[in-house]
């Protein structure tokens, strides 16, 4: 359901431009059946790159804390499907897979693409040298100037701002780039949240803010963080769009999308997509015991009842593009992923992280005097 | 009288400029020779900045280079950062330095930790400036020195300059440097007449982390930067007619801090006192003393002195305020007892 621009505030000029490229078209009805197919690999590649890390943090291996996107992954694949190779993103804690699936359609190995290689992301797991940032910052604290994808902190919402700058430099270059921020319903009740998407209002920057509406900011629930039904409401006092997208849908993420991408890089500024979806697990692994004292087991199974991924699968067998026995080849319906094996994906899927897990098992740990190296750039 | 009142006859070189419009051309020469910077900051473009530095740079660059930015230190620093991510240099103007806590995260988080963060990828040439400091009657809000906070930041470049030739060359090398600067105008020295002084033709730079010989002495070193320097050369002139002869070192830059200068100074004189505006407790006072003491004892006489605002906010009224900073006198008595020691 999009919400449009107030239109007692607005003239009816820029409430038309505000609201109408986002009308309720489905881009996603013109994806072809290789894209569809495409979308639906990605999510069981996103999936996997979480159920092999649990495991993997399971066995002690991974320092650090782990933030499943487990039932979440329809948000990352579909969004970063709508971009160019040449948009910017900034992803957050919650979503490691983003790194590598930017710029990736068909080819996920392609060494010319605008994302990170499975090879970057796995040995910034394992906290080791082929980490682009060489391990200094934990996780998803990652980024690339080259590859444009912004470093994120752990101070939620402060990426956007960095994000209404970098778009802003590239629009005086003379560039047509948006960005994709990614954020949690949480952070949206951070004062820089309002900030920065006020003045990227003001100017009409190209920055789409995805809020990830999981209902779980770590014990707080949605309705203690947004006093609105919808997160995407807040998007009213901008007067800008603000959309909610079914965030287990991957063609409802991409439909929002593609139009928001469109809205902003015809100059119209930018919007806010609300996903709705559910925290599968607790907020780290840290809290995963714990999450089951402030949640409801009846919660817990009804929020993770429309996974991303079967979801998508009935799309495909509508559409007629995947066999009846195509579907029920990998994670059939039903199957709990914590007791899920590489049977239950495709090779080309676990083939690929295998080759990122040997890459950052192989790179060696940073030597002990670069924890003093590079505060400061030296001077010229 | 200050260059931008165009003294009509008075042949170029000769002509004094004060500690603001020594900034301002600063702003204008860099603004020219780097087509990728970027001025941003509340009422900076159309109003000319609160106190004017800015006055006539939208008129010249444009309002897509100059921004008048929406009421935000967040956004404002986290734009910065941004625009230097993707290529730009930037000047961001705090209208007061006190208000730069409204943005502290953007700044200690996200700006000054890029550089470590990204294992040297990224570097941010920007430039967080602003008016600060007290004795103005200012109140809380507007009075304030907060370079300790930043100083205690890695990865942030501190500087405060106390002349306009510092101003000018400072200015322009921390936007040059490449690594985020965090810089103290004085906004009690932006048109004060008696230090207007001619500056150079010709372009030039201060280089960060070179602190300078202010007056030279043989019985006692004062460290300081900022207007508080002009307080420890007006002690030295005092303590002169008693006797004592009091060498005035300005740091100019915090961080980096040319500890030298401060050590040779001390090797001469072995007695210090420092003295800053900003309160005590953990402020960068104590950061000096801490390296004398544990790098350069031997060379001490006598125990080092602090003279600093005290332990208090900055109050509005004028018997308030005075009593709370350091003063000539203050530094006067002092540096009476610590010659005695």
């Amino acid at each position: 359901m999009p919400l449009s621009s107030p239109s007692g505030t607005a003239t009816a000029e820029q409430s038309e431009v505000a609201t109408e490229p986002l009308q309720a078209i489905r881009p996603s009805e013109t994806l072809t059946k290789e894209d569809c197919l495409e979308l639906f690999r990605q999510l069981y590649l996103a999936r996997y790159f979480d159920v092999r890390l649990i495991k993997e943090k399971k066995r002690g291996r991974l320092r650090g804390t782990l933030y499943s996107s487990h039932n979440q992954e329809a948000i990352l694949v579909g969004s970063l499907y709508a971009l160019k190779p040449t948009d910017w993103i900034s992803p957050i804690h919650r979503d490691m897979p983003a790194f590598f699936l930017k710029d990736a359609k068909f080819d996920w190995r392609r060494a010319d693409r605008l994302g990170m290689s499975i090879e970057e992301v796995c040995a910034q797991v394992w906290g080791k040298v082929g980490s682009p940032g060489r391990a200094r910052d934990n996780w998803s604290h990652i980024g690339s100037r080259e590859k444009r994808i912004i470093h994120s902190t752990s101070m939620l919402a402060g990426t956007i701002p960095v994000a209404a700058g970098v778009v802003y430099a590239d629009r005086l270059n003379g560039g047509d780039a948006v960005c994709l921020t990614y954020n949690g319903e949480g952070s949206t009740a951070q004062g820089i949240f309002h900030e920065a998407i006020n003045f990227a209002a003001v100017h009409k920057l190209p920055v789409i803010t995805i809020v990830e509406n999981n209902q779980w900011a770590y014990g707080t629930p949605v309705e203690l963080e947004c006093p609105t039904p919808d997160v995407a409401e807040r998007a009213r006092g901008f007067g800008i769009p603000g959309l909610v997208a079914d965030g287990q849908d991957v063609f409802d993420v991409y439909d929002k999308v593609t139009q928001a991408v469109a809205h902003a890089r015809a100059g119209n500024g930018p919007s806010i997509i609300e996903c709705k979806t559910f925290r599968a697990y607790g907020h780290g692994d840290h809290d995963d015991d714990r999450a089951n004292k402030y949640r409801s087991p009846e919660e817990v199974e009804r929020g993770r009842s429309r996974d991303p991924i079967n979801v998508c699968r009935r799309r495909l067998q509508e559409l007629g593009y995947l066999s009846d026995e195509d579907a029920g080849k990998y994670l059939a319906e039903g199957k709990n992923a914590a007791e899920a094996t590489n049977d239950d994906f495709p090779p080309e899927v676990v083939e690929f992280l295998n080759e990122g897990i040997d890459f950052a098992l192989r790179s060696p740990l940073p030597e002990a005097h670069e924890g003093a190296k590079w505060v400061f750039k030296e001077s010229v | 009288m200050s260059a931008v009142a165009q003294a009509p006859a008075a042949p170029a070189q000769s002509v004094k400029k004060n500690y603001l419009t020594a900034i301002k051309e600063a702003l204008f020469e860099e603004m020219e020779r780097n087509p990728d910077m970027i001025c941003q900051g509340e009422d900076i473009g159309r109003l000319g900045g609160a106190f004017g530095v800015t006055e006539g740079l939208q008129a010249r660059f444009g309002e897509s280079r100059v921004i008048d930015m929406p009421i935000s230190e967040g956004a404002i620093a986290g734009t910065a950062v941004g625009m230097a991510l993707n290529g730009k240099t930037v000047m961001a103007e705090m209208q007061f330095m006190d208000f730069i806590s409204t943005g502290f995260d953007q700044i200690v988080n996200m700006m000054a930790t890029y550089h470590y963060r990204t294992a040297g990828e990224v570097n941010l040439p920007i430039v967080v400036r602003g008016p600060a400091g007290a004795y103005g009657g200012g109140a809380l809000y507007h009075s304030q020195m907060n370079e300790a906070w930043f100083c205690n930041s890695p990865g942030l470049r501190v500087v405060c300059p106390s002349t306009p030739y510092d101003a000018k060359g400072l200015m322009k090398a921390a936007l040059r440097d490449g690594n985020p600067c965090i810089f103290y105008e004085i906004k009690e020295l932006y048109r004060r007449n008696e230090i207007s002084e001619v500056l150079p033709e010709n372009d030039y730079i201060v280089p960060l982390g070179e602190a300078i010989v202010r007056r030279e002495g043989k019985d006692i070193t004062f460290v300081s930067y900022g207007q508080n320097v002009y307080h420890c050369l007006q002690a030295a002139i005092e303590l002169q007619k008693l006797g004592v002869s009091a060498e005035v070192v300005d740091i100019r830059s915090l961080v980096p801090l040319d500890e030298e200068t401060i050590f040779k100074s001390i090797a001469k004189t072995n007695r210090i006192i420092v003295v800053n505006e900003a309160p005590m407790t953990c402020g960068f006072a104590g950061e000096i003393v801490a390296r004398v003491t544990t790098k350069a004892f031997d060379l001490l006489d006598a125990p080092p002195v602090r003279i600093t605002r005290l332990d208090t906010p900055v109050p509005w009224v004028k018997p308030l305020e005075l009593f709370v900073l350091p003063s000539v006198e203050k530094i006067v008595q002092s540096a009476l007892q610590t010659v005695k020691y």
